[in-house]
């Protein structure tokens, strides 16, 4: 296998190997490379095929803006993970890595077959290829081209890893850790400001990584890194994070930085999260995010071993690999030749520096010269050849007047180029923050912001190191001090700066024909220039209704590297200045970024809170199915012996009916209303009067909305004259409780009463059955539990088992029933106490699903099933709990609006169906005549329907137009199977004189 | 009495062995919320046998007795598990309209010690941990459940966390200890 490091070059760990395989083989790298740099270690330059044509492809990049080189990892135990740039995955002993987009196999690829229809994929072949037959649209060509065309495949196991996160506060954030952010985080630290410096990559530096040779201050460039990262290190009041993101920058200088943490590492320990994402606010904020190389416009500019010569730069100093041993350089711009001169001094033959321009700075000619590089000046390149890697390369010279002459074909294994600088904004762009086009750089440069930020270096298009480091120095300097905190930057000296003139244009000349040439835009959505002049022929003008029609941009990689070159083909085609084309917008996250990342702790049991009763323990001991019930999770039934749900509901109704239920309430939603202005509030906010009941007793409490609509109710117990225990619906507790509030503190301030949540503070313990008291009567001490002295709706407190209690005898079964409250920590002794002693009434666990089939048997409605936020307390059949006299309550007003008395409102009624085997499904639609022509007049629906175990037959509640005067008629209710027809009746179908109450 | 059940799963997250970190469910309490015109803030607390705290965050404590001001008419009461009815009782008998409620069961005590405290916090509270004054309280958001967060000193927090999301706040501790045990 072929060798292409070169030694002595580089600041890979060479003592320390690394075992790794790309599509099945086995190749061998150091600590410290990255995918992309082992692989061209070894000769490795295929990696991928593309998006839309399958076109073999190369490493382009050495950074997080690599469109191509994405491949497949897996870390095992069902970690894969898709579309990873191989040029910021770090090798690791045992990291198996696949090439994407190919079948069979990377070098024979079927789907190559698209690259010769590439006049079907054109611009727009979405919206003009697969217009007709419209049937085809999902049954051929959506899954067709979700086949053929994306990005890897998406793993199908779930994440087993674990994830992070963590707020953070401080003075100054860096985002950036190249020679301007290291200057800005060693000013701010010296200052005594709280620092954080991020950086994506393995090591801090930035470019430093890749300039050895510059000396700063008199040090070479690693030595002065190594003392700055000392430095760093020595401050107590920085935190240097590596591998870290910063992806997305939020209001009121809120950045995300998402932190990899194991997935470089060998050995992960166990339990050890993947990733954090870390939550940053801080006072100010320096972003050094550099810049970024853009490619050239020409055919076959995608070919593997065609690449940004900044990268093969940064290959060879950092990681001491040679991209190639014959290689030819195309530029526009001064920096590519210092990666031809670099590459020529490491003993690679360098066969031309093509540059465009037709002048280039007399030094670089001089240097090229001393190094024997031939220099072509004023030419173009008009093609590439090879078919898995470049092996020549066509080269034409450019006339006066733009006239190409005739071709000459330079054989070589890779071909670098640089169409210069884009400074990276990307950030700074996130906070909306205005852009400024500057000509003579041909690039974007931020203008006016919007928060506490200011950018450094090359990023804000200062090139070279001692700019970028004296711009990031006064940029820390002067953050510290907007923080509070003051210093003076130094100056920097600086040798060894590269060059950095050059021009942006669009494709390059060519004597072939544009409209044919496979000259790349977009590397990896396959956007080619010609597709960006079609859609500009064929109408569009503005940048971002090109981008959504060709897809230039629209790519994982945001078009880091394709948007300035995009824009100047669409400028050049429109014939109007880039300006006036505008740039297309920048969104979080900055490179893709793992869900994981995002839900942090929130996974596997910490994915939402699971709110459990005191008494959910002895749930689970005894087999209860549960259910969620809001954020809580609540006993559904309690099967025995392989019983399904029908039949243990079957049997615990029967048991409540005939002796003694126990029912875990605790999640009613519970509110104390204290003060001497209690009773007054009561009446504001519930439809019920108040004033008059008496201490000791309970009322059932209706809760309306402003609009007049049921919003909540239940049973309130008055404990004193100015103290009230307020129940509400489980679902409903925080809701009520806020609404409490809102009208408290913004319309009666005046009244004196607050409110406090006693939800969890009591559990509660429902007994319902005509043996309830009998159980209950010895624990109890100081309340006379006789139906004189305790009747139903009373309430007490006292003692039961031994413990505080507050005891109602309330039913919402229609049996005799108690509520016993006792505070939370006793809820399950008491519980499992009352449990033992009821065996001798055959005392029976039940769970919401019976409890629902004995109060349906009633009428009792529940807020949220049978109403839906459209019902009056006259529709439900409610009247009788409206305080008529009162001057006012929440809602009252709406009541008496014409529409809210119409005769023909849905109203709650009850639905016998005709025959009593069927059970209605809830949410059934109901009408009149079953004969009519489809769509029929629908009149109301099935809110609540079950099978009765007390009548031996179904029952169900509805809402239906006018439905209390249609007492006795039939109504038709179509089902999948068939039209069933029922017949309309009262709501309550058990006891309705409601004796058992009194039992 | 009957036995008291109470809801975090272990009572302790024992931490690395630098003991930088450990994390236990603290004892119970009495514990009433408050409410009270500020203006007769003076005979609450001489009611209660404390004086209450007069700035939103405030604390005071005296004889195993504490006070927090959670808002502008709003304290949290905590004190020895017997001394409950006492208090109870002196309340009843104060004059100004106020609103006394045992919450003494509703809430669960966790404590996090050790020099990572305030780090393992920042795992899912949003305001600055670290800036928070010792002897300071205040009502936020610890992930998704609200909770009562006090500095009772330096490097010792005290989270006062309704029941039922307490398995949730411990469950996210513990995944956070282990990462702070293992450095990472």
């Amino acid at each position: 296998m072929s060798n292409f490091r070169i030694a002595g070059k580089g600041r890979v760990n060479r003592s320390r190997q690394v075992r790794f395989t790309f599509d099945g083989v086995d190749y061998t790298g150091y600590e410290g490379d990255t995918l992309a740099s082992a692989l061209l270690a070894n000769g490795v330059h295929l990696v991928g095929r593309s998006f839309k044509y399958h076109r073999p492809r190369g490493i382009l990049s050495a950074g997080s803006e690599e469109p191509n080189a994405l491949v497949g990892t897996d870390r095992g135990n069902g970690r894969f993970e898709p579309n990873t740039r191989a040029t910021v995955l770090e090798v690791f002993e045992g990291l198996k890595t696949e090439s994407q987009n190919r079948w069979p196999s990377l070098t024979r690829d079927i789907g190559a077959v698209n690259d010769a229809l590439y006049m079907l994929f054109s611009a727009g072949f979405y919206y003009k290829t697969f217009m007709w037959p419209k049937s085809f649209w999902d049954k051929v060509y959506e899954p067709v081209i979700r086949n053929a065309a994306g990005l890897g495949k998406a793993p199908t196991a779930p994440d087993p890893d674990v994830y992070a996160s963590r707020f953070a506060h401080c003075d100054v954030l860096v985002v950036g850790g190249g020679a301007a952010g290291l200057a800005a985080a060693l000013e701010a630290g010296r200052s005594g400001a709280s620092v954080i410096l991020c950086d994506e990559q393995s090591e801090i530096g930035g470019s430093l990584l890749s300039e050895p040779a510059a000396e700063i201050n008199g040090q070479l460039a690693w030595d002065w890194l190594e003392d700055a990262n000392a430095a760093l290190a020595g401050m107590p009041n920085v935190t240097v994070l590596p591998r870290t993101t910063a992806i997305g920058y939020y209001h009121q200088n809120f950045i995300g930085l998402c932190q990899r943490l194991t997935d470089h590492l060998r050995i992960v320990p166990e339990g050890a999260p993947r990733e954090r994402m870390w939550k940053v606010r801080a006072k100010q904020v320096v972003l050094a995010q550099g810049a970024i190389e853009k490619p050239l416009v020409f055919a076959g500019n995608d070919r593997p071993g065609v690449m940004l010569a900044g990268a093969a730069r940064t290959y060879l100093n950092r990681y001491g690999v040679k991209v190639g041993n014959r290689v030819v350089v195309v530029t526009s711009h001064d920096s590519a030749w210092h990666a031809a001169f670099d590459l020529a001094k490491a003993g690679v033959e360098v066969a031309a520096i093509v540059d465009v321009r037709g002048t280039v700075p007399t030094q670089l000619a001089a240097a090229a010269d001393a190094l024997r590089i031939r220099t072509l000046i004023g030419w173009t390149v008009t093609g590439t050849r090879g078919r898995l890697r470049v092996s020549s390369v066509r080269v034409n010279p450019v006339g006066a007047g733009g006239k190409v002459g005739s071709a000459e074909t330079i054989a070589c294994d890779a071909l670098l180029m640089s169409g210069g600088w884009t400074p990276s904004i990307h950030l700074f762009s996130h906070t909306q923050g205005s852009l400024t086009w500057n000509e003579d750089g041909q690039m974007f440069l931020p203008g006016r912001g919007k928060e506490d930020c200011c950018l450094a270096g090359a990023g804000k298009g200062r090139f070279g190191l001692k700019a970028a480091f004296e711009d990031g120095a006064a940029a820390g300097a002067a953050a510290a001090a907007d923080a509070g905190f003051g210093v003076e930057p130094p100056a920097y000296h600086v040798e060894g700066e590269l060059s950095f003139t050059g021009v942006t244009g669009r494709e390059l000349p060519t004597d072939r024909d544009l409209g044919h040439a496979k000259a790349f835009v977009d590397f990896q959505n396959d956007v080619m220039a010609k597709d960006i002049r079609l859609a500009v022929r064929e109408g569009f003008k503005s940048i971002e209704h090109i981008k959504r029609y060709t897809t230039t941009g629209m790519a994982t990689d945001q078009g880091k590297t394709s948007n300035i070159n995009g824009l100047a083909v669409a400028s050049d085609a429109l014939k109007r200045p880039i300006p006036a084309v505008g740039l297309t917008t920048f969104r979080p996250p900055y490179t893709p970024t793992s869900f994981g990342t995002f839900a942090g702790y929130n996974k596997g049991a910490l994915f939402e809170v699971t709110r459990k009763t005191p008494i959910d323990g002895w749930a689970e001991e005894n087999g209860a199915v549960f259910e969620p019930v809001s954020l809580w999770r609540r006993a559904r039934y309690f099967p025995q012996g392989g019983e399904d749900m029908h039949a243990a509901v079957a049997r615990e109704c029967k048991a409540v009916r005939s002796s003694l239920g126990i029912f875990d309430a605790s999640t009613l939603g519970k509110i104390e209303i204290v003060g001497p202005d209690a009773a007054e509030f009561m009446n504001r906010m519930y439809t019920n009067a108040w004033t008059k009941l008496a201490p000791g007793r309970c009322r059932y409490g209706l809760l309306l909305g402003e609009d007049g609509f049921i919003r909540d109710d239940g049973v309130i117990g008055r404990l004193a004259h100015d103290r009230f225990h307020v129940t509400t619906t489980t679902g409903g507790a925080a809701r009520v409780l806020n609404m409490m509030e809102d009208y408290l503190q913004t319309e009666w301030p005046d009244l004196k009463v607050w409110l406090t949540s006693t939800t969890e503070q009591w559990s509660v313990i429902a007994l319902n059955g005509p043996n309830a008291r009998k159980l209950i009567e010895p624990f109890v001490e100081g309340i006379d539990l006789s139906d004189g002295a305790f009747p139903h709706m009373a309430m007490a407190t006292g003692k039961i088992c031994g413990v505080p209690t507050r005891l109602f005898r309330v039913s919402f079964t229609g049996e005799l029933g108690f509520e016993i409250n006792v505070p939370a920590r006793y809820g399950r002794a008491v519980w499992e106490k009352l449990f033992e002693a009821g065996q001798r009434f055959g005392i029976t666990p039940y769970g919401t699903e019976t409890m629902h089939v004995l109060r349906a048997e009633k009428g009792y409605i529940i807020v949220g099933q049978d109403t839906d936020g459209t019902l009056t307390p006259d529709d439900a059949g409610l009247s009788w709990a409206i305080g008529k006299t009162k001057p006012d309550f929440v809602g009252k007003r709406s009541l008496s609006r014409p529409d809210m008395l119409a005769a023909d409102r849905k109203q709650l009624v009850g639905l016998l169906t005709a025959d009593p085997k069927t059970v209605l499904e809830e949410g059934a639609q109901i009408v009149l005549d079953p004969n009519q022509p489809v769509p029929m007049e629908m009149v109301g629906h099935v809110t609540s329907s079950y099978w009765s175990a007390e009548l031996g037959r179904s029952i169900a509640l509805a809402a239906i137009q006018g439905g209390r005067s249609l007492q006795g008629r039939t109504v038709h209710v179509p089902m999948p199977d068939k039209v069933h027809s029922a017949t309309i009746t009262g709501m309550v179908f058990v006891d309705p004189e409601n004796t058992r109450l009194s039992a | 009495m009957l036995l008291a059940n109470h809801p975090l799963p272990g009572k302790t997250i024992p931490g690395d062995t630098a003991s930088r970190l450990s994390i236990r469910a603290a004892e119970d309490t009495a514990r009433f919320s408050l409410r009270i015109d500020p203006a007769a803030v003076q005979a609450a607390g001489t009611a209660f046998g404390t004086p209450l705290p007069t700035r939103i965050g405030g604390m005071t404590a005296t004889g195993g007795r504490s006070a927090l001001q959670l808002g502008p008419d709003e304290w949290m009461l905590t004190a020895p598990v017997a001394e409950s009815d006492g208090i109870a009782d002196a309340f009843a008998a104060l004059q100004e309209p106020h609103s006394l409620v045992d919450v003494g069961h509703r809430e669960v005590g966790i404590l996090v010690e050790g020099e990572a405290a305030a780090l393992a916090l920042r795992s899912a509270i949003a305001f600055d941990v670290e800036a928070m004054a010792v002897g300071s309280g205040c009502r936020t958001l610890f992930d998704k459940a609200q909770i009562v967060l006090v500095r009772e000193d330096e490097n010792r927090f005290r989270i006062v966390v309704w029941r039922s999301f307490a398995d949730h706040v411990w469950g996210l501790l513990q995944a956070v200890s282990r990462e702070i045990a293992l450095g990472i």
